[in-house]
């Protein structure tokens, strides 16, 4: 079983592990970011890349 | 050139991590949104020259960044907060390991050089490798690793998280203390 523990650390990502020393600024910023990504998408975004796409569908038609 | 259909998708796909970067950056939901919607723009018209097979989100990741500097530049603001004043205007926390609450935490990456947050973000948030980070910020791969340590050295200060040597009080209520006393 803590071979398993050391080979879940070993592949870690070096990057990430660089804020290893400091665990909790690691794990805040994680939970700032998640809670950011969890945020509700405008409806914008979508409409807007619906335009985009018909604007170009109907050029190509043109 | 990519697939119309998925090229779309993978937009789509993208756009929550893009907001969250984007909010990062700017500090501001109403401008981090702006951002998105210029990237996805400049992202559409620009498609025919992303490589496919290589990372989309890197490649979004930088459209943005670029927007978001040159607005910056735009506005003739001061992207740099010069090191330090606002940190230092900003209540130090006697926080403790394990105790960090959110709101000091965001408010304490807020007081972070924008160069230093997005180094921060893009390494120990976003998933990437320095590699990839240096290739966002167009910059050399030493350097994001200083700026991300100079970021957590940072914040530990402002959040009074000790990092693994240190369990004394750090230098500002070091200062506090012996103010105090005199």
């Amino acid at each position: 079983m803590s071979d398993k523990v050391s080979e879940k650390r070993a592949k870690k990502p070096n990057a990430a592990a660089s804020l290893g020393p400091n665990a909790e600024i690691g794990r805040k910023l994680k939970q700032y970011y998640e809670s950011l990504i969890a945020e509700e998408v405008p409806d914008r975004f979508a409409q807007l890349l619906s335009r985009l796409d018909s604007a170009e569908a109907k050029l190509e038609k043109d | 050139m990519p697939q119309p259909e998925s090229f779309r998708t993978d937009l789509l796909a993208a756009i929550p991590s893009l907001r969250a970067f984007g909010v990062s950056l700017a500090q501001n939901a109403d401008r981090a949104d702006d951002l998105v919607q210029e990237t996805l723009v400049k992202a559409w018209d620009k498609q025919d020259s992303f490589e496919q097979g290589t990372n989309l989100k890197a490649w979004l990741f930088t459209i943005l960044r670029n927007e978001f500097y040159s607005q910056m530049r735009k506005r003739g603001r001061e992207v740099q907060d010069s090191d330090g004043i606002i940190t230092q205007k900003m209540a130090v926390h006697p926080g403790q390991l394990g105790v960090l609450d959110l709101a000091d935490f965001k408010a304490a990456l807020a007081t972070l050089p924008a160069d230093q947050r997005e180094a921060i973000i893009l390494i120990g948030a976003s998933g990437f490798s320095y590699e990839e980070a240096a290739e966002i910020c167009n910059c050399a791969v030493g350097t994001i690793k200083s700026r991300v340590s100079r970021a957590r050295t940072r914040l530990q200060q402002i959040l009074s998280v000790s990092g693994e040597a240190d369990f004394g009080p750090d230098a500002i209520s070091a200062q506090v203390i012996a103010s105090t006393a005199a």
